[in-house]
């Protein structure tokens, strides 16, 4: 319960963070609140799920230029809407996490040091697969992605402005995070720390390892290509970049200098850090990616559940109560 | 020479030995007899620091050893035959023999002339894979490995586990020449009772990771009451 | 068959210096089960010594000796300072060389600034047969890597070392029950493969760019050819290198460079799904 209550006043600070941050700092937060959404989604895959994968960013990227060739109306014309494409985005990186979870998880599954390097070389030939598809855009991507235009009951908005885009994407946000979180609090968070911490037990119980992997890579995929949509719609382009090594690198490092373990403290860790990124490049110049990589480093062997989850766990669960 | 006061280990959140003590004398062979999963193995492996112990100490020829690295507790004078052997199995007789002489060369090493004597067929054998020797002989091996680094005291883990009764008897009456030979003192576990009866002077019986009851073998002989105690299923 | 003879030796040179930066990787994978992420900085930093010595005036061939000595006696801070605390933790390990990649990538950048850099041949000469003709220091390269691999198999293979290092990845805790201590094994055997990707750094750095972003270049085929070939044997390398090294540069000239590692890749990927053994059999993934 305390745990909703920390996350609650955290949503409600951001919703009220444009009162005193200015419209410059708005639109940047909005980037940084997707940003925290494709955190999440690692978050729930790795820490939760216990598949380390090096290439989240596919799936953001995947998530983005389908919502970019949707809306832009390069398949078909008459159909642009924004909910389709979003639709489209999640269910298009939903497909492409389950046959690739297919392939790697089924059998003689890869797991640990063998996945990351495998989704690390796929995020790597993707990029490059990217950057050579000119239909696609190629090298420059593509330009001109529309605003995301909500319409209910024959009324329709264009996300345009920067509080209205802030506030819609917040609300995406929040529910994606209440949502995942009661997933996890349900039986299937129970089979899923099962199936990292236990697998043949599970297995022997009678439920399949694999499908419980497979749901969590494709949920995970979702999320991810859900903030990689949404993502394209605030710049109005759709790039190479977006698929490749650097972002997936990236969030690899919010995550883990967050928490992995900790939904909450992987969503901050990519908001503070980029948050922290914005501040201190000015401040240290090159050295801040110095500092960034150090960091990243020492709080990998010294706190290797997450700089912010510590503290978070004590916010949440309170002095003595901490099991384990 | 070996003296183990209230030893707690244990692995992860599982304790397995509980405040256990005991003391072996300088050229003494003990056995350590016990049901399945009563803490011998963990015993052995607490004494050559595999396992950290929680608490406790270990006392070795007059040394704590409870905090050593493994490699200087095999220094400072125990040999160690683990369960199910472990010799390399790609590395031929003569590989397995060198490389224990590389791990303790600070210290003086036994010549392997000395080995070959009283295991022959490691000579006959040097340039054979280790992997291709049956059960028995690589238990000789094993033995013979541990012996080169002139233990004071070895540690042998079930070393009848799997192999031929005739074997079995020779390898115990040998071990037998050896201590008698060179003073070494061995700490066995077994649950083999002829292999007891041959080898040891006295007998620990071990029962929810601490040691119940101890006689000596002549005690033994004449009343197998405590056999069955501790050793019947 | 005069076409075709250089491109053979160029495919050849690439899969030797791939398979000397793997050899370094493979020995501290193998060893400790350590992924280490920055390997390819250090590799990196092998060629920047290079690039700082000819800065100073010092002749190539003292960069030669010097590169192996500066790089390994970094991997010897790493290891104390890092590696150490994380040996019971493989998959911290990926993230946290990771980390030290990123900071040394961002060192270089710092002291050398982002743009490439370049070093000037030490030989200039063919070797001319004919109508044959191949650059000298081609060959030199070839000729030092394959000495190179030699003498790395005969350490591991042929000497005390290489029999203890073959103990402890067989059975770590069964070597040091005879005294070996294993930390020291581990520290040396990383310290050799860190010197490994500084040698072949500075080998490789006056026939390519010198820049803070290569390393990652040879990191990623480095463990492709590891997990292709197997990380068992060490000849699991050299099948490894030759699939990933080959099929990459004879198709990036008979089709396209992107064609070539998309291809590669895949290829890869699949036998390391199909194979999790690699090809020359082996440690299983853990």
């Amino acid at each position: 319960m305390r745990n909703n209550l920390v996350a609650l006043l955290i949503f409600a600070a951001l919703a009220a963070s444009p009162l005193v941050i200015g419209s410059y700092w708005t639109g940047q937060l909005t980037a940084y609140l997707v940003y925290g959404l494709l955190a999440i989604s690692l978050s729930l895959v790795w820490g939760y799920g216990g598949i380390l994968c090096f290439g989240q960013a596919m799936f953001f990227g995947i998530g983005g230029y389908i919502m970019a060739v949707l809306t832009k109306g390069m398949i078909l014309p008459d159909l642009t809407s924004s909910y389709i494409g979003l639709l489209a985005a999640m269910a298009g990186a939903a497909l492409f996490a389950l046959a690739l979870g297919y392939f790697l998880f089924a059998g003689r599954g890869i797991s640990g040091a063998y996945l990351a390097i495998i989704t690390l070389a796929i995020t790597l030939v993707l990029e490059r697969l990217m950057n050579n598809w000119y239909a696609l855009g190629g090298y420059n991507g593509l330009l001109n992605v529309p605003p995301i235009k909500l319409t209910f009951f024959g009324a329709s908005f264009e996300l345009w402005d920067r509080l209205p885009t802030f506030y819609a994407v917040l609300g995406v946000v929040t529910v994606v995070y209440f949502g995942t979180s009661l997933l996890l609090k349900s039986a299937y968070g129970l089979k899923l720390t099962a199936s990292r911490t236990h697998p043949d037990r599970l297995s022997s119980l009678g439920y399949s390892v694999l499908s419980i992997r497979l749901s969590v890579f494709a949920l995970s995929a979702a999320i991810a290509g859900l903030a990689g949509a949404i993502f394209v719609t605030l710049d109005g382009f759709a790039s190479p970049t977006l698929i490749g090594f650097t972002l997936s690198t990236e969030v690899l490092i919010w995550v883990a200098i967050g928490g992995k373990e900790m939904l909450l403290a992987a969503f901050l860790g990519a908001i503070l850090t980029r948050t922290a990124e914005s501040w201190l490049s000015e401040i240290f110049g090159n050295y801040w990616i110095l500092i960034l990589g150090l960091t990243f480093m020492v709080s990998v062997v010294l706190l290797p559940k997450g700089l912010l989850a510590t503290p978070l766990e004590w916010l949440t669960k309170g002095k003595g109560k901490r099991s384990g | 020479m070996l003296d183990i006061h209230k030893l707690s280990a244990g692995y992860g959140e599982a304790m397995v030995l509980h405040d256990i003590s005991c003391r072996i004398d300088p050229g003494q062979v003990t056995a350590l007899m016990g049901r399945n999963g009563m803490g011998k193995t963990t015993l052995l492996k607490t004494i050559m620091g595999l396992i950290k112990a929680r608490s406790g100490q270990i006392i070795f020829n007059g040394a704590p050893i409870e905090k050593q690295p493994t490699h200087l507790i095999s220094r400072a004078g125990l040999g160690y035959v683990p369960q199910g052997r472990e010799i390399f199995s790609d590395f031929t007789v003569a590989e397995n023999l060198h490389l224990s002489q590389l791990g303790h060369n600070t210290g003086a090493v036994l010549p392997l002339e000395k080995i070959y004597d009283w295991f022959p067929i490691l000579k006959e054998r040097s340039e054979q894979r280790a992997g291709t020797f049956s059960g028995g002989q690589q238990q000789i091996l094993a033995i013979a490995r541990a012996l080169i680094g002139k233990p004071s005291m070895l540690l042998l883990d079930e070393p009848t586990e799997g192999i031929q009764p005739s074997i079995v008897h020779e390898i115990g009456l040998q071990l037998r020449r050896i201590a008698r030979e060179t003073g070494l003192g061995i700490l066995i576990v077994e649950q083999n009772v002829d292999m007891v009866r041959t080898l040891a002077e006295e007998v620990f019986f071990m029962e929810n990771g601490a040691i119940q009851e101890r006689c000596d073998i002549a005690a033994l002989r004449q009343d197998d009451s405590l056999l069955h105690r501790y050793l019947s299923v | 068959m005069n076409e075709l003879f250089p491109i053979i030796l160029d495919v050849s040179s690439y899969i030797l210096i791939l398979v000397l930066v793997a050899l370094g990787l493979m020995i501290v994978f193998g060893m400790m089960g350590v992924i280490n992420m920055a390997h390819g900085e250090l590799f990196m930093i092998g060629a920047y010594v290079m690039v700082a010595l000819q800065d100073v005036g010092l002749p190539f061939w003292a960069g030669i000796l010097l590169a192996p000595v500066i790089v390994g006696f970094l991997g010897l801070l790493i290891e104390a300072a890092l590696i150490r605390h994380i040996y019971l933790r493989p998959l911290d390990t990926i993230l946290a060389t990771w980390g030290l990649s990123i900071a040394l990538k961002q060192l270089v950048v710092l002291t050398f600034g982002p743009e490439s850099q370049s070093v000037t041949l030490p030989v200039d000469g063919s070797l001319e047969i004919g109508a044959f003709s191949y650059p000298l220091y081609r060959l030199i390269l070839m000729a030092s890597s394959v000495l190179l691999i030699g003498a790395t198999f005969w350490l591991f293979t042929r000497t005390d070392f290489g029999l203890m290092a073959r103990a402890v990845i067989a059975r770590p805790a069964t070597a040091a029950t005879l005294g070996i201590d294993t930390r020291r094994m581990y520290r040396w055997s990383f310290v050799i493969g860190t010197a490994l990707a500084g040698l072949a750094g500075a080998l490789v750095a006056p026939i390519i760019s010198v820049d803070p972003q290569m390393g990652l270049g040879y990191l990623v085929p480095g463990f492709l050819s590891i997990l292709v070939g197997g990380a068992g044997p060490l000849a699991g390398v050299l099948v490894g290198g030759a699939v990933v090294g080959g099929v990459n540069n004879l198709l990036a000239v008979w089709i396209s460079p992107v064609a070539a590692m998309i291809t590669v890749y895949v290829i890869a990927i699949l036998i390391i799904r199909l194979k999790p053994e690699g090809i020359m059999g082996g440690r299983r993934a853990k």
